[in-house]
């Protein structure tokens, strides 16, 4: 198998919390192994907590990994020394944020984004071309007239079109690879599908790879191709986005899935209201940090920690119970 | 996070950007103080710049009669070395500016680096720069530069500049550098270094711009400072007596007892020539404050705004149905803002049966927080909100007809509201139990034993543990935060409760199951709910009537099951389609393309035909509700099937 566009090895990041003399250590992100390929959309999915926008920030070097490697195109991304390699990583992997009302400077007209990351990145363009650059990146994700969307400032702006910025500040920098850290989840229901199309669309016209961010299963479903489930700084489940809400093995996707508002569907009150959270993850001890809120939890949970194992064609999963073929554990 | 309610969406905060110099011109233009104040300083610049075509003599020149009264030749008078006053003052005033812009310039490079710095490189930096500013802060400033001026005896303008720029800086950086700690978890900060931008760049470019109001502010507080320091220091002698400033001018009148030798001009224009300047940049200060902080601009629009709105229609009178607990007609509420009013809520008329669970869905911006307050009479500062007509029938009472104080009986006993963000609605520094302690103590005489009994029963009512009584805010998690939010609204079983997207804080899984708690609390205590959110799936299977706003007008209204299996409105249809489903065929959505059109200037015609589908040439007429199957929609598709119920 030729090498992913980005792949991780055992990725953790921990913080220490507390006090100088009661030092804690936090569990954002334990252990994590995935790749992302060329061309391909993946969705990491998980509640707020649960360590995806450590994986995020980590993808995007604002912090180190405590331990562990990330390679991109085959190359450790600790082994970037130089301030050019580092740019040029940058340039590759381009981060979009969550808040559309804070992601944008407020002093500058909506083009400064682009401009900056022309001149750090592609600085060979003459002046002209960048102008060019900038209103083709502005209307490749919708926000047309260019040259007037481009003079405007962000406070002229609707939450979706900022979010449309965002985007296109990441395609000015030619990128490979774009991190969207929940694109859609501050923005109304009614705008949320225009980026999810827009996501997916500058996959086809400029084949470039997205690591989706979510805590929507929904939206995973609809512009993913693979899924990955993460709970309490683990990852508890991956696999083909269909395969996987159609057949959830781990318990704690079922129960992401059970969540999910569809109003086609018709509602189940005897469901128990799951009242659990999830933890914060500071010293943990071993066993599966689902087991609490778990429904099948046995013995075995609690002592060891499951790791993620083959149970079907590129499925894999970290529990003890879920089984490869039989559907539902005992739903 | 929280969504931008409709107030905000109207009232933008008016960044000062290195935007438009004309928007800046017209607000400058549009406030007396920064009139005053530029008008003052122009005054004392022209003084400064030309002083010797506008005074009539030279200002050493003692060739005049000594201490002359004020005359047509010399209009304040001579000194009483024979020299013309006003040429004095005039000559002097160069001087004072000098200092001012001087002084106001070092300081607020100071004040910029350090606090800037301190707040941006936290830790050790922080903590040294922190401390240097503060030990400046505390330091008894006039004794200090009376000693050093004292010692730089006659070392003229120069040495004063270095000396109060450099004692002048530490209140500034104190306020940049708490502005520079709020802004570092903003995200564009995070979005610049993962663009690869370099440190120095990111103080420069990226949060100095944003700080431009408080820049200016520093400034022309440290220009103020210096102007009032520079003349009392060189009135008492600290200066060089040979200079020409107001100061100096002060120095020799008091030396020659100018007031009781009758030389009262000489004595006392220094002085108002010192206060005029320290209005000028004292007047700026607050004007630029004025139109850099939107709180303050509400004031004067509050104003200015009720004189504009449109006057209320003779109310309707509805005959109070006992069946409803609450009736509202033609409610429609209006915001002030500079280009003028803003119709947020725009004729709405609802019911609301006992123990009815209505849920009010749309886009931000719509008015559907507004036409919540309104029912709540919550409106009010800052975000000045005002019910121009209509009634709110609550209980057979007109809500918006009763005073604060008649509000005060039935608020929380009976009804209720909880809002979108625990986090802002919770008092971060009050436990639990002290915050519905509060409540209970204000609009009930209970005990402190049935207070806390009280407070435990209804925390065991939304399933957290009362041992949480004794928490903060901060210790709960953002579910459990919600829950307690309830928890207060249900401290005296009330027979409404508002609520504004309490779940868009939180992720599916918390979502899911506060709505389960609510639908189960509102069937066991049978309270009726209304409900607002931007998302139409989350309350499919829990409301009993959809109230569908669009642009502050309904545009669809009608039992739940029956809008979800045939939606009227193409808006409806929209937002129906608007989100991916987890079951059936996947495919390809397209939402509603376009925006929901501009308050201030909504569109003659119907309000979503720029964004429909099934737009045409009829729907340039604004169209009536038309009551179909039971349902009311707003749209001319549906004119040849029923009458319209009441013209709009």
């Amino acid at each position: 198998m030729s090498e992913p566009l980005l792949r991780t090895e055992g990725l953790t990041r921990h913080f220490k919390v507390g006090k100088l003399f009661s030092q804690q250590v936090l569990h954002a992100v334990d252990d994590v192994n995935f790749e992302i390929g060329r061309g391909e959309i993946v969705a990491l999915v998980g509640e707020s907590g649960s360590g995806k926008s450590t994986i995020a920030r980590l993808l995007a070097r604002v912090y180190k990994p405590t331990r562990g490697e990330i390679y991109f195109e085959g190359r450790p991304v600790s082994s970037l020394r130089t301030r050019k390699e580092k740019l040029a990583y940058c340039s590759d992997v381009p981060m979009v944020f969550q808040d559309p009302y804070s992601s944008i400077n407020p002093a500058y007209r909506v083009s400064h984004g682009i401009r900056r990351a022309l001149r750090l990145h592609r600085g060979e363009l003459a002046r002209g071309r960048r102008r060019q650059e900038s209103e083709r990146v502005l209307g490749e994700v919708g926000l047309v007239p260019a040259g007037t969307m481009a003079a405007k400032f962000p406070h002229e702006l609707s939450g979706g079109q900022r979010q449309r910025v965002g985007f296109a500040q990441a395609l000015a920098f030619s990128p490979k690879l774009i991190i969207a850290d929940e694109p859609v989840s501050m923005l109304d229901v009614s705008i949320r599908i225009g980026l999810l199309n827009l996501m997916s669309e500058l996959r086809e016209r400029e084949g470039v790879s997205f690591l989706y961010i979510t805590h929507d299963v929904a939206s995973a479903r609809y512009i993913a191709d693979r899924v990955l489930v993460m709970y309490a700084g683990h990852l508890v489940e991956e696999g083909p986005v269909e395969d996987v809400i159609q057949r959830p093995k781990h318990p704690y996707t079922q129960l992401l899935l059970s969540a999910v508002p569809d109003p086609r569907a018709p509602l189940g009150l005897s469901d128990a209201a799951d009242v659990g959270e999830p933890p914060k993850v500071v010293n943990p001890k071993e066993g599966c940090r689902f087991r609490p809120r778990c429904p099948y939890a046995i013995a075995e949970c609690g002592a060891v920690t499951p790791l993620l194992r083959d149970i079907g064609p590129r499925r894999l999963v970290a529990c003890h119970v879920a089984q490869a073929d039989v559907g539902e554990p005992a739903a | 996070m929280t969504l931008p309610s409709a107030a905000e969406a109207v009232v933008q905060p008016l960044e000062v950007t290195r935007k438009p110099w004309s928007d800046l011109w017209r607000a400058v233009a549009g406030n007396r103080k920064a009139v005053a104040g530029v008008l003052l300083l122009l005054f004392f610049l022209l003084l400064a710049i030309f002083p010797g075509q506008i005074a009539p003599y030279s200002p050493t020149a003692e060739e005049f009669g000594r201490g002359l009264p004020p005359s047509s030749a010399h209009w304040f008078g001579t000194t009483a070395y024979g020299q013309d006053v006003l040429s004095q003052l005039i000559w002097s005033t160069r001087q004072s500016l000098v200092i001012a812009f001087a002084v106001g310039g070092l300081a607020t490079a100071i004040s910029v680096l350090v606090g800037v710095s301190a707040a941006y490189f936290g830790g050790y930096t922080d903590g040294i720069l922190s401390l240097i500013t503060d030990v400046i802060l505390v330091i008894p400033i006039f004794p200090l530069i009376i000693v050093i001026a004292a010692y730089e005896r006659n070392s003229g303008m120069f040495t004063l500049v270095i000396v109060l720029g450099a004692l002048g800086w530490s209140y500034g950086a104190r306020q940049l550098r708490s502005q520079t700690l709020s802004l570092r978890h903003r995200e564009f900060l995070e979005a610049a270094r993962v663009r690869g931008e370099r440190g120095i760049y990111v103080i420069f470019y990226e949060i100095l711009p944003t700080m431009t109001s408080l820049i200016v502010a520093s400034f022309l507080g440290a220009a103020l400072y210096a102007v009032l320091f520079a003349a009392g220091l060189q009135f008492i002698g600290l200066g060089d007596p040979n200079s020409q400033s107001w100061g100096t001018m002060l120095y020799w009148a008091e030396n020659n007892e100018a007031l009781g030798a009758g030389m009262v001009y000489w004595a006392i224009m220094p002085g108002v020539c010192v206060a005029l300047l320290g209005a000028a940049f004292a007047l700026l200060n607050y004007a630029f404050d004025e139109i850099s902080n939107p709180a303050l601009r509400l004031r004067r629009l509050e104003h200015k705004g009720a004189q504009e709105l449109p006057s209320p229609a003779a109310p309707v009178e509805v005959a109070a149905d006992p069946e409803n607990i609450l009736q509202v007609r033609g409610l429609t509420v209006a915001y002030a803002s500079d280009a003028g009013p803003v119709v947020a809520v725009d004729n709405v008329d609802l019911d609301l049966r006992r123990g009815e669970f209505l849920g009010i869905v749309g886009e931000s911006g719509c008015g559907k927080s507004t036409l919540l307050y309104a029912i709540a009479r919550l409106l009010g500062a800052p975000l000045a909100g005002e019910i121009t007509s209509g009634q709110v029938l609550f209980k057979g009472r007109d809500m918006v007809s009763l005073t604060e104080k008649q509000l005060r009986h039935i608020r929380w006993r009976e009804y209720s509201v909880v809002m979108q963000s625990a986090m802002n609605a919770l008092n971060p520094v009050l436990t639990v139990e002290a915050q519905m302690r509060d409540a209970l103590e204000a609009h009930s005489n209970m005990t402190k034993r049935e207070m806390r009994e009280r407070s435990k029963e209804v925390l065991r009512l939304v399933s957290i543990d009362p041992v949480h009584l004794l928490s903060y805010p901060h210790q709960l998690s953002g579910g459990m935060r919600q829950r307690a939010m309830i928890a207060m609204a249900l401290l005296f079983t009330p027979d409404l409760i508002i609520m504004d997207e309490p779940t868009s804080a939180l992720d599916v899984v918390a979502q899911r199951s506060l709505m389960m708690q609510i639908k189960e609390l509102q069937e066991r205590l049978g309270f009726a709910a209304i409900f607002v959110t931007h998302d139409m799936s989350l309350v499919s299977h829990f409301s009993d009537r959809l109230l569908v706003m669009y642009a502050a007008q309904v545009a669809e209204y009608g039992k739940t099951r029956q809008l979800f299996d045939h939606p009227l409105h193409p808006y409806t249809q929209g937002l129906l389609e608007a989100f991916p489903s987890i079951r059936g065929e996947k495919v390809r959505l397209t939402g509603i393309p376009g925006q929901p059109p501009d308050l201030l200037r909504p569109p003659t015609g119907c309000r979503f035909a720029a964004r429909c589908p099934h737009a045409h040439e009829r729907c340039t007429a604004a169209p009536p509700l038309y009551e179909v199957d039971g349902e009311l929609v707003r749209c001319v598709l549906y004119e040849h099937e029923r009458e319209a119920v009441a013209a709009t």
